[in-house]
């Protein structure tokens, strides 16, 4: 179905203008003559970033592969004690931001940590503290891995229940044990997700700032900041960020390569489960002690170590200042999702009724956001907003920069990231009805806006509720675009949580840390558990 | 004449050919023709493109004084006073049977809307699932809503994709005469799409067999189907009385 110019084009370019330019400023300006910095940057630092960098994606990477897909097999094809739990409960890490891990971890095995302190204590054993410092690499490295898996897991998870059971089964019946079938077919078949799974987390550990900044590790994302805010320096600041982003774009074509022209889909929408497998005696103990282990280091002690912290605090949670820090948080949450569940529902419509080159790539761009480090789209957003508000301000209009001293800046960011969470929910909505029925609606005297609001809404409410409360938990525990383009004395949760720990002051960290993880451990529950079922 | 399509061409961008290849057509009104065709024909992209949902690369097409499409017209799909039953029906699931047939009355008041929601019901022989909901009925009784609801607004022209193709066949049989008869009964001229030749030959006045985009054969199902007639070697399947020989 298409037709001329409508407010549904004119509205999805306008949007997809809006998510571009940040990035085309740094594109621009990555072009401009550099200053002395940039060189002394390329010359003794560059390196580093890069090696830094690239070792963390490349083993977390790794890991999470083997840790996520592993987990998968195990769960979708094997029945074992509490199996129905972990279905949703390995997903449940995910709850737990990086930057929470990370020093969470930190105070548990610290000098004055529970398990140095007992041991001192009650054993009279002091240990070598080089053996207890998680603030290195492989530790920052373990944070990324535990936090980060269930990427991996779910997708992985969900193309094994929807597209191979028949692979499987005649695999089964063709005589073939536990470990060839892993091997020889469901990692070949599974292979696009486990890409896909970890491609994100690739993407994750990118656009980190908390953990490798906790941890004293060298990035991309720490130079960034480093350069910009400790020398003073955006110029350099915008060339690290441009070749962060060529870097990203790169890494996106060796995933285009890496899932192969074969996407192992089948074209059959029925869904049959695969039957699982009861295991007996030993190997019934070895995969629930696999799965009992990684959710006890990646959900279970880091909880349990921050609920003890926020018993100690537990005051706190009342003063004025921290429901401040509430309020805030939420409405900053909820204007950017809104914005962005509106944006999201507008541009799939738009690109789902229409055939030709804008509704083919506006969905690409809409996407691309979430692959951009916040840092990255900091460093745009605030050349760009500046540079508009100069100009407001030139006009005369207002009194001050009106824009780049208020929320507007925090939002805009928001959206640019977070639009593809959305996106990609509502889509899927839209995928599943399909454009029979606004046909239906429009064949009898309806136009495509009129047959929006009275068919299409109501068809997709549930996927669009989905990609609201998606977009609202990433940007409740979003950290280091926060960081950087919150207005002065504006705290969140999250950067709350962040200056607490990084003041050292970790036992006050432990409030804000675990509302994030409650609100998100619910919507996970909701999302997996509950919307599974029916 | 009342339908006039004249020199129609369609092409879906990137295909190198004519989807629907020079086509025209005239039907009088009050007619069914059916469209029999295998599929890949092109007959369901015919049908799309009388209806509106696509635009033609080249032609026009009239339904009685009014041109719905020309080199320099297009009237949107909501505006072409053209009903559809779609191939799996596409009733609302949202809504009862009620607020289905009632869906299309836009501009009607209230009691004019009642009183029309009561005659189709009545024409389709449904009275007293004004309440239910889609899911709630079998497939035949879908069938007939879908058909409800594309005859409520008084469409000058109704559409057909493929109707039948998701009943059992006692059930098609059946539907299918029923379905003559509400139509000779309201009047409406209708456009059948279907690759199945029982169903074009029970249902139409006229049948135009299409194939690769363009006509092979017109007629009526007599001689249409009558196997000495020399169209039947032209036909995209054979006919189902040969092969009985």
């Amino acid at each position: 179905m298409k037709s001329s110019i409508n407010g549904w084009m004119i509205f999805s370019f306008v949007f997809i203008i809006l998510i571009i330019l940040p990035n085309i400023s740094i594109i621009l300006q990555f072009f401009h003559e550099s200053n002395d910095n940039w060189a002394h940057i390329k010359e003794y630092m560059l390196n580093t970033y890069i090696m830094n960098s690239s070792l963390l994606v490349l083993v977390v990477g790794l890991l999470t592969a083997i840790i996520g897909s592993s987990l998968a097999w195990l769960i979708s094809a094997y029945d074992f004690p509490l199996r129905g739990f972990f279905q949703w409960g390995m997903i449940l890490p995910l709850a737990i931001p990086p930057y929470i891990g990370a020093y969470t971890y930190h105070g548990i095995l610290n000098y004055t940590g529970v398990i140095q302190t007992t041991l001192r204590n009650q054993f009279d054993v002091t240990v070598n503290q080089q053996f207890f410092n998680i603030m290195n690499m492989p530790g920052a490295i373990f944070i990324f891995v535990i936090c980060l898996y269930p990427y991996v897991f779910t997708i992985t998870k969900a193309f094994l229940a929807r597209q191979s059971t028949s692979l499987i089964e005649n695999a089964r019946l063709l005589g073939s044990g536990s470990w060839r079938i892993y091997f020889k077919i469901v990692l070949p078949i599974a292979r696009a997700s486990i890409v896909a799974g970890v491609s994100l987390v690739i993407l994750e550990v990118l656009n980190d700032y908390g953990v490798v900044k906790y941890f004293g590790i060298q990035t991309f994302t720490t130079a960034i900041f480093q350069t910009w805010f400790g020398f003073g320096d955006l110029n350099s600041a915008i060339k690290l960020s441009g070749s962060l982003m060529f870097i990203i774009l790169g890494l996106l074509l060796l995933e285009r390569l890496l899932r192969g022209r074969k996407r192992f889909s089948f074209t059959t929408t029925k869904v049959k489960l695969l039957q699982p497998i009861a295991l007996k005696g030993r190997k019934k103990w070895l995969a629930f002690g696999y799965c009992m282990f990684i959710f006890a280091i990646a959900f279970i002690i880091p909880f349990i170590q921050l609920m003890a912290w926020a018993v100690l605090t537990y005051n706190q949670l009342f003063s004025q200042e921290f429901l401040t820090i509430i309020r805030n948080t939420v409405f900053v949450a909820f204007v950017a999702a809104t914005v962005i569940t509106i944006m999201a529902v507008v541009i799939s419509n738009f690109s789902r009724l229409h055939r030709g080159l804008m509704a083919k790539l506006f969905p690409k761009v809409t996407i691309l956001g979430y692959s951009i480090p916040g840092a990255v789209i900091a460093v745009g957003i605030v050349t760009l907003v500046t540079g508009i508000d100069a100009k407001i301000y030139q006009w005369g209009w207002v009194s001050s920069y009106i824009l780049s001293t208020s929320i507007f800046m925090l939002v805009f960011a928001y959206i640019i990231r977070y639009l593809a969470v959305a996106y990609n929910s509502v889509d899927a909505g839209f995928e599943r009805i399909g454009t029979k029925f606004t046909e239906a609606s429009r064949m009898l005297g309806n136009n495509v806006t009129q047959s929006f609001f009275k068919v299409d809404i109501k068809m997709i409410r549930g996927a669009i509720f989905s990609g609201f409360i998606l977009a609202f938990i990433d940007i409740l525990k979003e950290l280091p675009l926060t960081l950087i383009l919150r207005p002065f004395n504006f705290e969140t949760l999250a950067t709350n949580a962040f200056t607490y720990a990084t003041n050292e002051m970790i036992h006050e960290a432990a409030i804000p840390s675990i509302l994030i993880i409650i609100i998100s451990a619910v919507s996970i529950y909701v999302f997996h558990y509950v919307l599974e079922r029916v | 004449m009342f339908i006039q399509i004249r020199d129609l061409h369609f092409k879906y961008p990137n295909a190198s050919d004519f989807t629907i290849d020079a086509f025209n057509l005239t039907i009088n009104k009050g007619d069914i023709t059916t469209i029999l065709g295998e599929s890949g024909s092109g007959k369901s992209s015919l049908l799309r493109l009388i209806a509106g949902l696509e635009i033609p690369t080249k032609g026009t097409f009239m339904v009685g004084d009014d041109c719905m499409c020309s080199p320099s017209k297009f009237v949107q799909p909501e505006k072409r006073d053209i009903g559809m039953v779609f191939q799996d029906y596409a009733l609302f699931p949202h809504m009862t049977v009620e607020e289905n047939i009632m869906f299309g009355l836009v501009k009607w008041s209230r009691k004019e809307k009642k009183e029309r929601l009561k005659d189709v019901l009545e024409l389709i022989d449904l009275n007293g699932y004004e309440k239910r909901y889609p899911y709630e009925l079998s497939g035949g009784q879908q069938q007939r809503v879908a058909l409800a609801r594309a005859l409520a607004p008084n469409p000058k022209l109704l559409l057909f994709d493929e109707p039948f193709s998701n009943l059992d066949a006692d059930l098609q049989i059946r539907i299918r005469e029923e379905l003559r008869t509400i139509l000779k009964t309201t009047g409406v001229t209708s456009i059948f799409v279907t690759h199945d030749q029982e169903d074009a030959q029970a249902i139409a006045d006229r049948i135009v067999i299409l194939r690769k985009g363009k006509i092979t054969a017109t007629g009526t199902p007599d001689e249409i189907f009558n196997t000495d007639c020399d169209i039947t070697k032209r036909l995209p399947i054979k006919p189902r009385v040969l092969s009985r020989l």
